[in-house]
Order: C-alpha cells, then structure tokens, then sequence
C-alpha cells in the first residue's frame, strides 16, 4: 500500500527527517509514537502533499511514485490525513465543505456526485454514529469547535470519505474518554483488508482500543524501534530515553 | 472633456432650464472651476479619476428627450418584492402589491420635484454632487408616513440600454422615513447594452426617530462603465441605518457614504464586500458623525483584489465632543490574489469626546496557504480551495446583512460571481 523508503527532509536547512522507511501493506494499523518534535507530523504532512520541504527519498503508494502526485490526486487516490491541528477557516459552511469534499472524490473515481438532500442524509448518519452535535454542521468550518470537536470533524470527514490509507495525526489529543472510544469505534469500523491505518500517538490508551498490528517509534528523523503493542505499553512505563 | 462637457450641458440647459431646478448653470459653474476630482484631493488621492473618465469616454452626452425605450423583467424571482423601475435613468413603473397606500408617497421627480430644492452649501466641496445638481433630472422621491413597516423590500431596478448620445445619467433618491417605520431597500443598477455609461447616483435619506432603514446596493455594470454613489444620511433617535454593498463591476466605482447619527441611540451599520478584477478600481469611503451621546457604528469591508485591480477603503469614524459613549469599529481586510493588484486603506478616528470606544482595523495579504493544503487534502484542486476560501472570506461580510432573503441573495449572487472567476 505505502512504501516509504529512505526519506529524508529539511525545513531551512535543518534536517527534521533522516532516512526513514515504512512498508505499510493493504490491511495493516501502524502506529507511530515519539517525542515531541521528533518530526511526526512532517512525516504526515510529506505524506499528504505538503510543500516547503527540502525531501529526497522514495515514497510509493499502490505502485504510484506519491511524489508524482498532487496534493488532490492523493486524497482521491484514498489518501486522508486526520490533521494534528485542523484549520479553522472562516465563512466556509461546514456541511458545504464535506459535501463540496465528497464529491470531488467521488467524481474523480467516477462516482455520481450526491445531491444536498442524498447527502445530508449520510453525513447526518455519520455524525449521530460518532456523537457529534448535528448543529456543528452548520457552523463554520471548525471555527470555535472545541478541541475535541474539531478531532471529531476529522473523524466524521474520514467516515464519510472511507479512504484507503489514513494518516490519523494525534487525533487522541484532547478528546475525553468517550470520545476516545467512539473514533476507535470509527476506525475499527473502517478496518478491513483493503484499508490500511497510520496512527500517530502519544498515548497507549487510544491503541488499547485499536490494536494495531505494528508500534513503531520515530526519533532522530527515523524509525529507531519497530515491535508490536507490548513496546507502546514499555514505552508508557519507561519512556524514549531507554531508546 | 472638459470643454465638451461645457456644449453638452449648454444644449441641456437650454432644454430644461426650470425642469425641476433652475440653479443649474450656478452648479455647474463652480463645478467646471473644480474641474473632476484628481488624486490631489485628499477624498481622491488613491485614483485619478480625469483618467477613468478619459479612458473610457470619448464625450458625455445627455439626450433625455430621445430616450429610447426597452422592456425590462428580469427581476429578482427569490423572493417577493415591491419594485420601481428606471429605464435609461427615466422613471418608469412602480409596483408596491398589497402595501398600505396611504401610507407613503412615491413618486418620480419629474412631476415632483419642488421639495428636492438641495442646499448647495451641504455639498459645495465635492464636484461630482455638483455635477448631479447641474445635470439630474429624474429619480425618486419616497416619503413614509409614521408608524409604517414595510410588508416587503422594495426593489429598484435601475436599468440602462443607450447609445453614445446618451451615456451620462444623474439621478437623485430622496427617501424619508418617518417615526416607528421601517423600509427594506435594494437598489439594482444593471447596464444592458455594450456602450459604457457614467452614471452619478445621489442619495439622501433621513431617518425620524425610531426608524430603520436596511439599504441595499448591487451593480451589474459594464467594464467601460464609471459609476459614483455618494450618500447622505440623517439619523435620528434610537433609529437603525443599514447598508451592504457588493461591488464587482464598472471599470471605476466609488460608494461615498456620509452618515451622520445627530440623536442619541441612533446606530449605523455600513458593510461591504468587494470583488475587484481586471483593472478594475472599486472604492468606498465613509465618514460617520457621532453627533450625540450613546451612538454606535460598524463598519466591516472584505476586499478581494485579482487581475491589477484596486480597491481603496477610507473610512473615517467622527466623534463631536458632545458624543460621549459614542461605540465605533472599523474592521477592513483584503485578499491579493495577485501581485500587480493593489489595496489601500486609510483609516481614521478624529475624536473630540473623552468616554468613547473606538477601533479601527486594517489587515491585507495572500490567501492562508495551510487552509489551502487542508482543503486540497480533503480532494479539492488548488483553484476550487481558491474559490472556497475566497467565499468565505466574503461571506463574513454579507452575514451582517439582517434581512434574510437579501442575504440569500447576496450570497447566491457572489457564490456565482466567484463561479464564473477563472
Ligand atoms: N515550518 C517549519 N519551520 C521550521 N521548523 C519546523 C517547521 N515545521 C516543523 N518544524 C520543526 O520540525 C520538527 C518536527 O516537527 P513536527 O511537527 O513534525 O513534530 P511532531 O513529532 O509532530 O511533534 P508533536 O509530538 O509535538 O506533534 C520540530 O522541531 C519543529 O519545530
Ligand atoms: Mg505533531
């Protein structure tokens, strides 16, 4: 499915990532643990067509060489990435947004695009599944969400969008306990042969829910440790330093 | 220019010397010693508008006597209206449906022009009003009774269609609102044909207390076209003026507000958004007076400028010494979506009372690159992210609009300006 190979990045001259490789195959929950900074959400950004970096290396994505592809062509060859830190942007009406999304993606696979009503009874249905208040849609886009409202937003747009690879970039941050169980219930309901996940995380509590087939963990610009769950419960008792 | 408009108005003159105003040639004398505005005046200094007029007009002609006719109706189907119809800078039809005639007198000002008698002084500094004086003769004049709210908005379709005889069209609106009423306004002007037309709007509008007034102004004009509003604005106790203004087309368009809040409460909200393009320059200016204690204004303009556009905000936010208590705010932001546009602001407060809250703003730049990448990740392509953004950031403008249908409307209509940008 995703292929990293080698990948290294700089932002002005200062090197954030050093060499990483990744083999993520069809079906596979990865997740990425690591200090802060350590360049997580570099690699997600990277991933999904961000500009501004200094890259060499080789990323393949279902036999596409990704760095061929636009930041769009991504998204609607099943790419979605869950944002550390969703934008807030002003004026744009929520449910117009993931509507306008939908079906951008939905025309580029040939897709008919849903009309307003075919899809406000979807995206209705999305949001009572993962709790979220149905009055959000009408607002602006992220704008004044709280914290954990605006993770759930990007829960909901995965939902709706039922990519293949999904990067989910601390999406776990700052959401309660229930809210923790409902995305895990999101991305549990996603999880299938065809469908492979990347989860950056600080926290083990949101993998107890996942379990993720592979726990790996980023630190100088590279993969220093790969293992499977038990290394997400070490590294929770002892931290990086042992690392 | 100068000297051809001196034939023009000399061959109208002799036409309607005492039809409804007979100080013509006193106003257009002192206007031909003012000559156009140039950008050595302080209200002009962002445009030269000699060259606007130079550039797209090779005379201004006036032939309101061989004013050929057309049918208009394309009107606005999204709601229900009252309407009035100007054809050629002619009065033409009104319709107010099912409202209380007694209510109110509409009327052209042709047939009743005595009391629209202006006071020069009032305006003696700015010679496009000079000009208005000197050349109008029609336009409207609507005057409310107390204790009278409109069922519907009111419409004005001002329309054009004309030949190069007749390119140069002056009107007046008078409206009067009288104690406890309230008038919804949109005032359309729409140019048809392919000549370009300089068109010199003058409002005056005054608000008894208790009174609101929501006005309204779009324009679908050509790219030759010139286009200048100026509006004058009484407000008295406790009464609400409002305005919105979308502007996006005529070569050179320029809103000139002076909005005086004479009474305490009285409050003025003065908005727009505008979508300049293809060399196009679109200003507005407001001065707003707080003359009395406990007065308030807003004022909130977004700017899109692409394609060596330019748009210019000056606004200037007044406060007498008597006017303590006075609330004002100011907020302009543009976006470039190019480097050749350019987008000036100038800001003022000129304050002489010491209990006041006054701020103003001015912001411009580019468009939020991370919105963009969020966007493009989400599946749109650059140019739709573009678009998206470029909306919403017009949207906050038109959510002050307080009628909802206008709102709607405001906010189809610039959804699809912003379809048909390339
Ligand atoms: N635009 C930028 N300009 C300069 N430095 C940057 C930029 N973006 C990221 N960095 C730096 O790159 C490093 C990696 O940042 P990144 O956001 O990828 O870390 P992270 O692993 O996601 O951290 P966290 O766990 O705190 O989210 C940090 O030192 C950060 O300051
Ligand atoms: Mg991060």
């Amino acid at each position: 499915m995703l292929n990293i190979h080698n990948l290294s990045a700089k932002i002005d001259k200062k090197s954030i990532l050093n060499g990483l490789s990744l083999k993520i195959k069809p079906g596979e929950v990865h997740a990425i643990m690591g200090p802060n900074g350590s360049g997580k959400s570099t690699l997600a950004n990277i991933l999904s067509g961000k500009k501004g970096y200094d890259i060499s290396g080789k990323v393949s994505y279902e036999n596409n060489d990704l760095f061929n592809l636009a930041i769009e062509e991504r998204a609607h060859k099943g790419l979605f990435l869950a944002f550390q830190y969703p934008l807030e942007i002003p004026g744009v009406n929520t449910s117009n947004f993931l509507k306008t999304s939908l079906n951008a993606i939905r025309k580029s696979k040939g897709q008919k695009e849903l009309d307003a009503l075919e899809f406000l009874k979807i995206v209705k249905k999305k949001a009572s599944e993962l709790k979220i208040d149905e009055k959000i849609l009408n607002r602006q886009l992220n704008v004044g969400f709280s914290g954990g409202e605006k993770k759930k937003n990007e829960i909901l747009q995965m939902s709706l969008i039922e990519p293949k690879m999904a990067i989910l970039d601390e999406t776990d941050s700052g959401l309660d306990i229930d809210a923790l169980k409902i995305v895990a219930k999101g991305v549990n309901a996603l999880r299938g042969k065809e469908r492979s996940f990347l989860i950056i995380t600080h926290y083990q509590r949101l993998l107890d829910y996942i379990k993720p087939d592979f726990v790996h963990v980023l630190m100088n610009g590279k993969i220093a440790k790969s293992g499977c769950m038990e290394l997400a419960e070490e590294l929770e008792k002892t931290g990086y330093e042992k690392i | 220019m100068i000297e051809n408009l001196k034939k023009t108005f000399e061959s109208f003159n002799k036409k309607f010397i005492s039809w409804p105003n007979n100080n013509r040639d006193k106003f257009f004398n002192k206007f031909m010693k003012m000559g156009f505005p140039n950008n050595k005046i302080e209200d002009w200094k962002f445009s030269n508008f000699n060259n606007f007029v130079s550039k797209n007009f090779k005379s201004l002609n006036t032939n309101f006597e061989n004013l050929t006719s057309f049918k208009f109706d394309k009107y606005v189907n999204s709601f229900d209206h009252n309407k009035i119809i100007f054809i050629n800078g002619e009065f033409k039809d009104k319709n107010f449906g099912n409202e209380e005639k007694e209510k109110f007198v509409c009327s052209d000002i042709k047939s009743f022009g005595e009391h629209l008698r202006l006071t020069i002084e009032d305006e003696c500094e700015n010679s496009l009003n000079l000009l208005n004086n000197a050349f109008y003769l029609d336009g409207l004049s609507l005057i409310i009774e107390k204790e009278y709210e409109f069922k519907k908005p009111l419409i004005i379709y001002n329309v054009f269609k004309t030949k190069k005889e007749n390119n140069f069209f002056n009107q007046k609106i008078k409206i009067k609102v009288g104690e406890n009423s309230k008038i919804d306004i949109l005032l359309l002007n729409i140019n048809l044909g392919s000549e370009p037309i300089f068109l010199n709007i003058y409002n005056n509008i005054s608000l008894k207390k208790d009174a609101i007034v929501k006005l309204y102004s779009s324009s679908d004009l050509g790219e030759k076209d010139i286009f200048y509003n100026f509006n004058s604005v009484d407000v008295l106790n406790n009464s609400i003026f409002e305005n919105f203004i979308f502007s996006n087309s005529a070569n050179f368009y320029k809103n000139e507000i002076k909005c005086s809040l004479n009474e305490k409460y009285s409050s003025s909200f003065i908005n727009g958004a505008i979508f300049s393009q293809n060399e196009q320059t679109h200003e507005i200016k407001s001065r707003i007076e707080h003359n009395d204690e406990n007065t308030k204004s807003y004022q909130k303009i977004k700017s899109v400028l692409d394609k060596k556009s330019k748009s210019v905000f000056q606004g200037k936010i007044f406060v007498s010494s008597k006017a303590q208590k006075t609330d004002g705010y100011q907020l302009s932001k543009a976006i470039l979506l190019d480097k050749e546009s350019e987008f000036d602001s100038k800001p003022e407060l000129e304050i002489y009372a010491d209990d006041v809250k006054c701020s103003h703003g001015s912001t411009s730049g580019n468009l939020d690159e991370d919105a963009i990448f969020y966007l493009m990740s989400r599946g749109l392509s650059e140019f739709e992210a573009k678009k998206l953004l470029i909306k919403g950031f017009l949207n906050d403008a038109v959510e002050t609009i307080t009628n909802n249908e206008i709102r709607k409307y405001f906010s189809s209509k610039i959804e699809s300006k912003i379809n048909e940008y390339r």
